[in-house]
């Protein structure tokens, strides 16, 4: 009754210009779990977003959003290894060179974001929400599998709407152990060993691929996994800035720092000979 | 860029197809005896047009029996590139030398088909030009000596390719002076 | 996804190429070469459009070969890889432009260095201690980058070519029917037995 009610009388100070339903939403209390977003006010809207944001097809498009990346993450046996380079670009421009592609989802979750900023980052926020309400519902910690599960099912009701994100979930939980998902917005959801995703990806499977086994040392696979950043740094345009580095542990993941590519570049050269195809000494 | 009885150089050293780097050794800087020219723009135009130059001062040494001059060689630049008006070389040419007649400092620009840019502080060409017009701008005071002209040049150059995607790993820089000419390797990001 | 692979060694130059010749959906060759011997100690592998490829390869072998019988004198490395880029340059602002990307193996036999020249079908030339060209350049180069070293021996080129070989046979949607390998050392070229019957699997 109260709702029928709140529908048909105005408030005082709604004639000050407000639209209804903005009124309405700004007047309730506490934020509303139905997601609603303003689409734009024209006949095919997806088509039109495509046509204003994608600079592939069209470098002049008006909207740059920010993109290329190289994420990686790999199981093996003392964890996960998770992994991420943090340049933003829009076009050429090199918008950001720290940006956090990590999302720290819980204690025992992590996402990594590759793809447009935005999405990753509000869907990656919405899903630690969701794990959160699932804890307080069920006594309990969602598993990596249902956690992964809802944000492709989220991203799947927005298909064809121009939703960019290519993710991994990595986590570890008592009934599944480590576990390692890779979600993208085309609704794909697989389990796995080992994911690369972004620009650099290719670039990242090359030295990931040679030297991965699951047997891997801790201190072998962390050290395996900031190579394979720093390989498609040096080879990706789009990607390049800070290797972000995460070890997913039975208790939890351990952060193993945000450190910038120029000085381990330049060490894995001079120290152990790599990178012969870039010059030292003027010939 | 010019300095006092000195100008500079530089160029970053990627050859790139779109988001991959294929080297990261290719130089855009050529000499021309006391003149140096900077292309950037298509690779194969790059290299096409610095033969081509090489082809055309050679001859003109020869003919003259002597070395050419930035002001002859940026006319020379900009006839050649306007003869190919329908059909251009895709590449934004920079000219910097020390004319030895008057012993002035003398640089200028070009765009693809030839129209010449003269300027008295400092010209910027490639993917990466609006940054460096920011940092050139920013950076660049009349009269520096070489060695400052070279930190200016320097930072003005790495700190603007590190805010492009398609440029950097590395650069060269040539400080040029009446009677000497030096090179320097500068080790950018690799990234 | 035609694959050209080069290396350089301390006293060799290893060029690889896919076998599989494809047109459309079809593979209609297993045992294609996609090279062709310059001189004694310079070979092209090339790969791009069909036809344009060994129409420039076989031109400009013949060219190379004309210059040797006029002159009485073979050309370098550098040599070859300049006149390649100028021919491919003068075609590319023609009415019939070759769409053909190369690697320019050789050895020089005067300085004795091996050399490795990549050019793709713009006439873009580069010299290089390794490269590639199609999908194996982003599959292999930051393979390449990490294990690739100017003083490597015969033994360890060949398996880091295989560390390549078996990305590329996990990752490649389709099959290239694996590599045909060319070494050119100071006693020219000649062709190793690759033998590539393993399965491999991503992890």
């Amino acid at each position: 009754m109260d709702s029928l009610v709140a529908q048909y009388t105005r408030p005082a100070e709604q004639q000050e210009g407000y639209f209804d339903e903005d009124q309405l939403e700004l007047s309730q209390g506490s934020p509303q779990l139905s997601l609603k977003f303003a689409l734009p006010p024209v006949a095919n809207s997806s088509a039109w977003l495509r046509a204003m944001t994608d600079d592939y097809s069209n470098p002049n498009c008006p909207i740059k959003i920010a993109h290329g990346t190289t994420t990686l993450a790999f199981r093996f046996k003392g964890g996960i290894i998770v992994a991420t380079d943090s340049r933003a670009t829009a076009g050429n421009w090199i918008a950001s060179q720290t940006v956090k592609k990590v999302i720290e989802i819980n204690s025992c979750l992590l996402g990594t974001m590759a793809g447009g900023a935005a999405d990753c980052q509000y869907w990656l926020a919405y899903l630690g929400m969701q794990c959160r309400l699932h804890e307080l519902r069920h006594k309990r910690r969602i598993s990596v599998a249902a956690a992964s599960k809802i944000l492709a099912n989220l991203v799947y009701n927005y298909k064809g709407m121009g939703l960019s994100m290519g993710t991994m979930c990595a986590g570890v939980t008592p009934q599944e152990g480590p576990a390692l998902y890779y979600i993208d917005s085309d609704g794909t959801r697989l389990a796995g060993n080992l994911f690369c995703v972004g620009s650099g990806q290719t670039f990242a499977y090359g030295v990931l691929d040679a030297e991965y086994s699951y047997d891997l040392s801790d201190e072998d696979a962390l050290e395996l996994g900031k190579r394979s950043i720093l390989a498609a740094t040096h080879r990706d345009a789009f990607s390049g800035g800070f290797i972000n580095l995460y070890h997913v542990k039975e208790d939890g993941w351990v952060k193993h720092g945000f450190n910038d590519t120029n000085p381990i570049f330049w060490k894995t050269k001079l120290e152990k000979g790599e990178f012969s195809n870039v010059t030292s000494e003027l010939v | 860029m010019v300095g006092k009885d000195c100008v500079a150089i530089a160029c970053d050293l990627r050859l790139g197809l779109q988001a991959l780097t294929v080297s990261n050794n290719f130089p855009k800087i050529f000499s021309y005896g006391d003149v140096y020219l900077g292309l950037t723009g298509l690779a194969t135009d790059v290299s096409t047009v610095a033969d081509l130059f090489r082809y055309k001062v050679n001859m003109y040494r020869l003919r003259e029996e002597r070395q050419i001059s930035p002001q002859t060689m940026a006319n020379l630049v900009s006839s050649s590139l306007y003869e190919r008006r329908f059909g251009p070389y895709f590449v934004s040419p920079v000219i910097a030398g020390i004319n030895h007649t008057t012993g002035k400092p003398f640089i200028c620009g070009f765009d693809s088909i030839g129209c010449i840019d003269f300027a008295k502080d400092f010209i910027v060409s490639g993917t990466a030009s609006d940054q460096l017009f920011g940092t050139c701008e920013g950076l660049w005071e009349p009269d520096l000596g070489p060695e400052d002209l070279f930190e200016t040049v320097s930072q003005a150059l790495l700190n603007a390719v590190d805010r492009d995607a398609l440029s950097g790993w590395g650069a060269h820089v040539y400080i040029i002076e009446k009677d000497k000419v030096t090179k320097r390797l500068l080790k950018g990001r690799q990234d | 996804m035609e694959v050209l692979l080069g290396l350089t060694g301390k006293d060799f130059t290893l060029v690889a190429s896919s076998k599989a010749a494809m047109r459309g959906v079809t593979i209609l060759k297993a045992t294609d070469d996609k090279t062709r011997e310059l001189n004694k100690y310079n070979l092209m592998a090339f790969s791009g459009e069909a036809g344009d490829t060994v129409q420039f390869a076989e031109y400009v072998q013949a060219n190379v070969q004309l210059y040797s019988m006029r002159n009485n004198s073979e050309l370098g490395p550098a040599a070859v890889a300049s006149f390649v880029r100028g021919e491919l340059a003068k075609a590319l602002r023609s009415r019939s432009p070759y769409t053909v990307n190369l690697l320019l193996g050789g050895f020089d036999p005067i300085t004795q260095k091996p050399t490795l020249y990549w050019c793709d079908y713009l006439a873009s030339l580069a010299q290089l201690p390794y490269a590639a060209h199609g999908y194996a350049q982003y599959y292999c180069l930051s393979t390449l980058d990490k294990h690739h070293h100017p003083d490597i021996d015969l033994e360890k080129g060949l398996k880091i070519l295989r560390m390549c070989s078996d990305e590329l046979k996990r990752r490649l949607p389709i099959d290239f029917k694996g590599l045909a390998v060319k070494i050119i050392t100071k006693d020219g070229i000649r062709e190793e037995d690759w033998v590539d019957d393993k399965q491999v699997l991503p992890a």
